[in-house]
């Protein structure tokens, strides 16, 4: 695999507040790559700095091979972005917004270019709306077609579904996989929420406080024999003693409201049927990875949390 | 470079509040221009009231459309920097606040480039402004009141003068002072572009602007002398108002005016250095700034 992006020991303080620290990770060219943390974990910081937005207080970034610092126009011409809220000028049109940007990028596109990237992002009817007009649906899709105006080989999207409704996540989701697959983009996605990252991304990194917790394969990282279940029953202490005399004993755990076992996600029948078989009925059973739970307690936690092990 | 130019004098068009400057110009010069048609008779008494004993013109023509426009400067050319400050000040604060400065940070546009971009588009506004004002206090002034000799009232020492300029002898002062003016009003928008860079909304950098400028006009009218000798010298603000220096006309032996000539050429040489260093040292300190700064909005 052929690395774009290498975020080598980064680090970045604002006073005495350690905002990233040490942070090395490598984004690998077609990756859909997960950056997952918590609200201030200091995934806005490390997109920041790989957007010359910041200046790393020390460490290094490298984007197609090449020293960010050293190389920044050049490397930016190939890189779009959409840093948390996509906030574009109100007062202008769709259109101008996106002609203004692709000139800022230094080029000069024919008004069917235009349109055409509109289109992708289902805006082309809205062309000459104010932008001022616009849900925040139609913002977001409109900062990604700003984002990849100039045909980025590299996009970098910080929280691209915050704020929208069912149908906007899903679209954004939908455009996010189409990039990848139909235009060969290497796309970066920060979110705090593990299920997004698991549906849209192929490689991830979880972050917390500033530091790398984890980084690999999605399909590695969330290997379905490492499934918390959470299960809710009409007894649940039956069900507990019930189970306590199988082979799941070994993980199990019950609290007020529910029974938890770790188990692989395809016994999940076989407990609905044992459970069954000794005449209790299930509420509900909510299969959940290891590392979702972990990542649970990474931002409940205020304490320090054990690092994950796959 | 060109090209972001065009982008940002593109999006100052396309902002309403860009025209508030041109339309309170046109509201005050119209005021202005009402009151002396109907009334201006009145004024020039007064103004002459010390010095018609020993000073013969036909007042009828003294209130022409050179003299209007003198009129309208001297009151306006004060208020002007308050317009300026609205469209500097809000230069990169502005996009702070709404958020486009990362947007454009993230494009291969470099720090330097943008407040050099940000400084020519306030350059232009300013020019395009003070056009208007030519227009509306110069030309629209001279449709209305014809085309004289021109008087200018001047208060020298603790003696007051009046100067007379034949009407030949103007439109080629007022070219050079509204040159002058350009200059003067840059240097606002350099100290709005300035404090624009640390602030993340417009309305701190543009008070802080206009703050400062009347800060330092009262400064500059304080008639102390050790103020006088140590601090006016390197107050911009002590310089905003030379322009008028052009329609100060120089004089033989006799005391009778030259055609075409300026009473203190050096002084008015000396304030555009001044202006100017102070453009540059703005300019340098906002650039050097913005290219430290985190941009975190």
């Amino acid at each position: 695999m052929q690395a774009l992006l290498n975020v080598n020991q980064l680090c970045k303080s604002f006073g005495q507040f350690n905002a990233v620290n040490n942070l090395s990770f490598t984004v690998n060219k077609g990756d859909v790559f997960g950056f997952l943390g918590e609200n201030g974990a200091g995934k806005s910081t490390t997109i920041r700095m790989i957007l010359t937005l910041i200046t790393p207080t020390s460490g290094e970034i490298e984007l197609f091979g090449k020293n960010l610092q050293h190389n920044r126009k050049e490397i930016l011409q190939q890189v779009g972005a959409v840093i948390e809220r996509p906030d574009l000028y109100k007062y202008l049109t769709a259109y101008e917004n996106l002609n203004l940007f692709a000139k800022m990028s230094g080029l000069k596109l024919s008004k069917a270019t235009l349109m055409e990237q509109l289109d992708i992002v289902g805006l082309a009817d809205r062309f000459d709306s104010n932008v001022k007009t616009f849900s925040q649906g139609m913002k977001q899709r409109l900062g990604i077609a700003v984002a990849l105006v100039h045909n980025p080989e590299f996009i970098i999207l910080d929280e691209p579904t915050n704020g929208l409704d069912p149908q906007g996540i899903a679209d954004i989701r939908n455009l996010i996989l189409k990039l990848s697959h139909e235009r060969g983009k290497t796309i970066l996605v920060s979110s705090h929420l593990l299920s997004e990252i698991e549906i849209i991304s192929n490689r991830m990194l979880i972050v917390h406080r500033g530091k790398k917790i984890v980084e690999g394969e999605v399909k590695t990282l969330l290997d379905p024999s490492k499934t918390v279940v959470s299960i809710e029953t009409t007894n649940n202490h039956e069900a507990f003693e019930q189970l306590s005399q199988s082979s799941w004993k070994q993980t199990l755990m019950m609290n007020d409201y529910q029974i938890q076992l770790e188990t692989s996600k395809n016994d999940i029948p076989e407990i609905i049927r044992f459970l069954s078989d000794k005449n209790i009925q299930i509420h509900s059973i909510q299969p959940r990875h290891s590392l979702e739970d972990y990542f649970l307690k990474l931002t409940k936690s205020e304490k320090h949390v054990e690092p994950f092990t796959n | 470079m060109l090209s972001l130019l065009q982008i940002e004098l593109f999006k100052i068009s396309k902002r309403p509040r860009t025209y508030i400057a041109f339309a309170a110009i046109t509201a005050i010069v119209m005021i202005f221009q009402f009151a002396f048609k109907a009334d201006g008779q009145s004024y020039m008494n007064l103004m002459l009231q010390n010095v018609q004993d020993n000073f013969e013109l036909d007042r009828s023509k003294a209130i022409n459309g050179y003299f209007m426009c003198y009129i309208i400067l001297n009151t306006l050319l004060v208020q002007v920097p308050i317009l300026v400050a609205l469209i500097a000040g809000d230069a990169i604060s502005g996009e702070a606040n709404m958020g486009t400065l990362r947007l454009i940070m993230t494009k291969p546009v470099s720090r330097t480039q943008l407040i050099m971009v940000k400084f020519f588009a306030s350059f232009l506004f300013t020019v395009f402004l003070l056009i208007w004002m030519a227009v509306m206090a110069l030309f629209v002034s001279l449709l209305i009141f014809g085309a004289d000799d021109m008087l200018i009232f001047r208060v020298k020492g603790e003696e007051s003068q009046i100067l007379q300029i034949t009407k030949d002898d103007v439109l080629w002062r007022y070219f050079a002072a509204f040159g002058y003016a350009a200059v003067a009003l840059t240097v606002i928008a350099s100290l709005g572009i300035l404090l624009s860079v640390f602030a993340e909304n417009s309305i701190g950098p543009i008070v802080a602007t206009v703050c400062i400028v009347i800060f330092f006009t009262i400064v500059s009218n304080i008639n102390v002398p050790i103020i006088d000798k140590n601090v006016k010298p390197w107050l911009f603000t002590s310089y905003l108002v030379g322009w008028k220096g052009f329609f100060y006309i120089g004089t033989d032996f006799d005391g009778q005016p030259i055609k075409g000539s300026i009473e203190n050429w050096a002084a008015i040489r000396n304030s555009l250095y001044i202006l100017m260093a102070h453009i540059a040292i703005f300019l340098g300190i906002a650039i050097y700034s913005f290219r430290k700064k985190d941009i975190l909005s």
